[in-house]
């Protein structure tokens, strides 16, 4: 019982600790693809710590909800972990306080606060930054639910810890379409949701862009505490998207320390091929132009709905 | 001679005229082999419907079967073949393409063949490829004179009825289907064969593929709402072709819907057949009458008689039973003629006059008295106005609408042929007797060869309208008994 | 067809390969370029052939590897460079006025989907057996259909709307295969033959459409009204 309180724990700790390790990983070998020195896969951690020592300034437009947001923003992404399989393949304690609908409407929450926020100090880039993230979260979100219905349908079962299990049990159901489908347009979702092309470019210096725009008010702790959060955030949809989809495999069956650790490492690995696919997918396609954000989209939604189709009919 | 050896040379006459006609360059003479072809075909036909025995009967194999609703729809299909070839001679050579007329001529020729083979077609499938044939064969007709607007009309044409047609395979697939349930995977779609199944078939099955065959084929017939198509074919094509395809083409096609109707009630769906084709059919009307009362081009005016014509007979299937059936192959049969004479007054009048537009075509009656009373007679008896045929298949149909549950669309057909009497009258009256404008004196004569089919075509028509044997109406009656061939 | 019998890898692949054709049917939908169009035809057709064939297989039917192959050829390979050869004489190589974007087209075919597979599951309920396999086939072909008279709908280009009616045609090819693949032979090879025929006569059409009308857009086609 313990055990598993500590493994809860554990978990948390986990997204907390090795968010950051992941974005530095992506932007690294990102850089390096591109034929750039990089700034080394630990340089996350430097910036966090940076921030942390600088003054927090508030600007005069700023009302509660500015200070508010980055604490919810963070604390959803700490609740997330205790709902989906980040090191254990069954399920801990407190897993059932949410399924699958209702982690999404909590990693929404979070994103919610921080367009708030965005709009809050009525800023020009924030306004931009916000309606754009709304308009990107309007095509994304029905698809995102879309998915997790393909998911809840696939397994028959709300929990992600089922499906979990059903494609490790099964290769027929992990090759089957509605399978293929669902990994399709879940990974359009991952580009989409952290920011990768072809919506958006990482770099801080567009002024289309929706990430840093929400952002840019803040600064100090603040801002430490929000890139954590959207580092967080792409960790936890990564390992949603490993661990429920498509790299169910490596994680730790009975939950000694050992294999907590080993998951952990497991996990570092699976993130850094889902990585390289992601910085190729980067690097070889350019930016869409805004009104071009609802193809991808759309194929996605498509996906979503060829999967259920497929879950029907097997 | 028997049944078999005149289907044949009804088939293979227009089969070696077409390919006589490509391998002749002259224009002369593959005028001469197409209307050779066509008298034969006639004189074959004729003799067809007193023939056939009324359970039908079957040759090649089983590929080829004829009853008297083939007969029949055959015997119609050859009449506008023959009086269309003859009309074509005059008018074709009016139009000064005589490098490319044995092309035409060829093409007719095969058009002729595959409208008369279709009716004859046992099997399902290769009935459904005989009207693609027609399809493909037709569009090139009616790109002939390779204007843009020809062009346009070819290509609306081929799409919308390629488009439908594939409805119709669909249709055919899901009742071969059906049909592998009770009979087997592989079995010999013959109409037959897919009516004795029928009554075993799974009735969703049934009901979604006679809806598809429905619409399917109804877009080959111009039924509304499918029928966006006819009027652009029909008016660009030269008169002939355009005959054909009023005439023969539509008739061809509505023979499908009438195995498949006869299919649909052995599958025992209750009224929903007959409710659907009454409802297409009334919609026809409706589209009809609308269009005749503000339409502006004499070809686009007959097309749209045709769609409500094809509506008439739609309805006539729909109210089934001996009275309906009946009604509706007579008004087949006058329709055909019908419609050949009024497409080709029409003809005249454009070559005539070098315009389309009834608003520029006055005072017909005194540069063309003969042949502008002809034109008149036709446009009173399409119109559905005794004592020609078609008021007596009308008044047939109507009678047999009177049940209760079809009694609404009787009082909505009579409103209706009212409304398209007075539209379809008023135009001609304008072009008959209104005054005349300073430049609308036309300025070509027309030749024997345009007026001869006129003759030809009102003459039968009016003798049908004032005599209709008992003969003939048990005949016709027969047919609503054994609605598939071998099925009685 | 002995539809119950069916082993489980063969009705997976028989899922995979039908979904793929539906998906490439998407992919038409969302292309702007002719030649992406035409490739993602070419590439279902290959699919349906496929398919044919491992019916062959797993079915005992030797008769569908003749129907396979002739596919294969036809639709596969002959007919994508008829069109092929169309593209290159005419000088249009992408759709310039969209009437409806991909991407909304793309969600109406999903809806479509949606449509086909409650109409197919309504069928197969009333035979009350759980064919899936036959409420796939259902599902895809039904679906096809309206993918591909949604392609006629929205795309005005002379060839999209060739490669659409073509689209419906593979539709019902691939349906007939998984639900009556003891068609008599001589209908099916007829129908192949057919549609060479009609890809023919389509590139006579479209020559003379780009002849004598000037453009091939079916937007410009607007001379005969009422």
């Amino acid at each position: 019982m313990t055990r598993d309180i500590l493994l809860q724990i554990a978990q948390v700790l986990t997204v907390l600790l090795l968010a950051p390790l992941i974005q530095g990983i992506i932007v690294q070998f990102e850089e390096r693809v591109q034929r750039g020195q990089g700034p080394g896969i630990f340089q996350p951690y430097r910036d966090l710590w940076k921030l942390f020592h600088k003054e927090l300034v508030l600007p005069e437009t700023a009302s509660w909800l500015f200070l508010v947001a980055p604490f919810v923003a963070f604390t959803c992404m700490l609740t997330v972990p205790i709902l989906i399989p980040v090191l254990t393949n069954f399920p801990l304690p407190l897993s059932d306080m949410g399924d699958i609908l209702g982690g999404g409407l909590i990693l929404t929450l979070g994103s919610f606060m921080i367009v708030l926020a965005g709009l809050d100090t009525a800023s020009a880039y924030g306004g931009i930054g916000s309606s754009r993230a709304v308009m990107v979260l309007i095509l994304a979100e029905p698809t995102l639910i879309l998915v997790f219905v393909g998911i809840t349908l696939l397994a028959k079962a709300m929990l992600p810890f089922v499906v979990n299990h059903l494609l490790v049990a099964s290769w027929a159901v992990y090759w089957s379409p509605a399978h293929l489908f669902l990994v399709a347009a879940f990974f359009i979702l991952l580009l989409v949701e952290t920011d990768r092309m072809p919506i958006h470019s990482s770099t801080h210096i567009e002024v289309y862009m929706i990430e840093e725009g929400r952002v840019l008010e803040y600064s100090g702790p603040l801002l430490a505490l929000l890139k954590w959060a959207s580092a967080m955030k792409q960790f936890i949809l990564y390992t949603i998207f490993c661990n429920v989809l498509i790299l169910p495999w490596g994680l730790s069956i009975q939950g000694t320390a050992l294999g907590a650790a080993g998951a952990a490492l497991g996990l570092v690995v699976k993130f850094t091929l889902v990585a390289c696919v992601v910085a190729f997918v980067e690097t070889a396609q350019s930016r869409l132009r805004f009104y071009r954000y609802q193809e991808p989209l759309a194929a996605s939604f498509l996906f979503a709905v060829l999967s259920i189709v497929g879950t029907q009919l097997s | 001679m028997s049944a078999g050896i005149l289907i044949a040379i009804l088939l293979a006459a227009p089969a070696l005229a077409g390919f006589a006609a490509i391998l002749v360059r002259s224009p002369r003479a593959a005028e001469a082999l197409n209307l050779a072809a066509s008298l034969v075909s006639f004189l074959c036909a004729l003799p067809l419907p007193f023939l056939v025995a009324s359970a039908g009967e079957t040759f090649l194999g089983g590929y080829v079967a004829v009853d008297r609703a083939a007969a029949w729809v055959v015997l119609c299909t050859s009449i506008v073949y023959l009086l269309a070839s003859i009309y074509a001679v005059g008018y074709m050579r009016l139009l000064g393409e005589d490098r490319r007329l044995h092309w035409f001529y060829a093409l007719f020729a095969g058009f002729g063949l595959t409208t008369l083979a279709g009716p004859f077609m046992n099997n399902v499938g290769i009935y459904w490829i005989a009207i693609e044939l027609t399809t493909l064969v037709s569009t090139f007709l009616v790109a002939f004179e390779h204007a843009a607007e020809s062009m346009e009309a070819a290509w609306k044409y081929i799409m919308v009825v390629s488009a439908g047609i594939s409805l119709a395979l669909l249709g055919t697939v899901l009742f071969y289907w059906g049909g592998s349930f009770v009979l087997g995977p592989t079995y010999d779609m013959t109409w037959a064969a897919l009516g004795g199944a029928a009554p075993k078939m799974n009735h969703a099955v049934v009901t979604l593929a006679y809806l598809l065959v429905l619409v399917g084929y109804g877009t080959k017939v111009g039924l509304a709402p499918m029928h966006s198509w006819l009027p652009d074919a029909h008016s660009e094509s030269p008169a002939p072709v355009s005959a054909m395809l009023s005439g023969a083409l539509l008739n061809t096609a509505m023979f499908g819907i009438f195995r498949f109707l006869g299919i649909a009630k052995a599958a025992g769906l209750g009224a929903f057949p007959e409710l659907a084709l009454v409802a297409f059919g009334t919609l026809s009307l409706l589209v009809g009458a609308l269009f005749i009362v503000r339409q502006q081009g004499i070809k686009r005016l007959m097309a749209y008689s045709s769609i409500e014509h094809m509506g008439v007979v739609a309805l006539g299937f729909g109210f089934g039973g001996p009275l309906g059936i009946a009604g509706a192959l007579y008004h087949m049969l006058n329709h055909s003629l019908n419609k050949s004479l009024m497409f080709f007054g029409a003809g005249n009048v454009m070559r005539a006059y070098g315009t389309k537009e009834i608003g520029r075509i006055r005072g017909v009656l005194r540069h063309f008295p003969a042949q502008g009373l002809l034109w008149l007679a036709g446009a009173v008896a399409i119109t559905g106005a005794p004592p020609f045929g078609l008021f007596l298949s009308e008044l047939t149909i109507m009678r047999a609408g009177l049940k209760p549950s079809f009694a609404w669309a009787v009082y909505v057909m009579a409103a209706l042929l009212i409304v398209i009497f007075i539209g379809f009258l008023n135009h001609f009256r304008a072009m008959y007797w209104d005054a005349e404008a300073a430049g609308d004196a036309p300025s070509r004569k027309t030749s024997a060869w345009s007026a001869v089919p006129m003759w030809l075509a009102l003459a039968p028509l009016l003798v049908l309208g004032l005599w209709w044997p008992a003969d003939l109406w048990s005949y016709l009656a027969s047919v609503a008994q054994s609605m598939l061939p071998g099925v009685s | 067809m002995p539809i119950q019998h069916l082993d489980p890898l063969a009705s997976s692949l028989f899922g995979l390969l039908a979904i793929l054709s539906l998906l490439l049917a998407f992919v038409m939908l969302g292309s702007r370029w002719l030649k992406n169009y035409l490739y993602a035809f070419a590439a279902e057709s290959w699919a349906i052939a496929l398919l044919s064939a491992a019916i062959a297989y797993y079915g005992h039917y030797p008769e569908l590897y003749l129907v396979a192959a002739l596919t294969l050829l036809f639709r596969g390979l002959i007919l994508p460079y008829l069109v092929w050869r169309i593209i290159q004489r005419l000088d249009v190589a992408r759709e310039v006025r969209i009437i409806l974007q991909p991407s909304s087209a793309m969600v109406i075919g999903a809806f479509f989907v949606m449509f086909a597979l409650s109409v197919s599951y309504r069928i197969a309920s009333d035979f009350h057996l759980e064919l899936t396999i036959a409420v796939l086939a259902l599902t895809v072909m039904l679906s096809m259909k309206l993918i591909g008279f949604l392609m006629l709908a929205v795309r005005h280009e002379a060839i999209s709307q060739v490669l659409g009616l073509l689209v419906l045609e593979n539709g019902i090819f691939l349906g007939s295969q998984i639900l009556v693949p003891g068609m008599p032979l001589l209908i099916e090879l007829v129908v192949l033959f057919d549609l060479l025929i009609v890809v023919a006569c389509f590139g006579v059409l479209v020559r003379y459409l780009q002849a004598h009308v000037g453009t091939t857009s079916s937007l410009d086609l607007k001379r005969l009204t009422g």
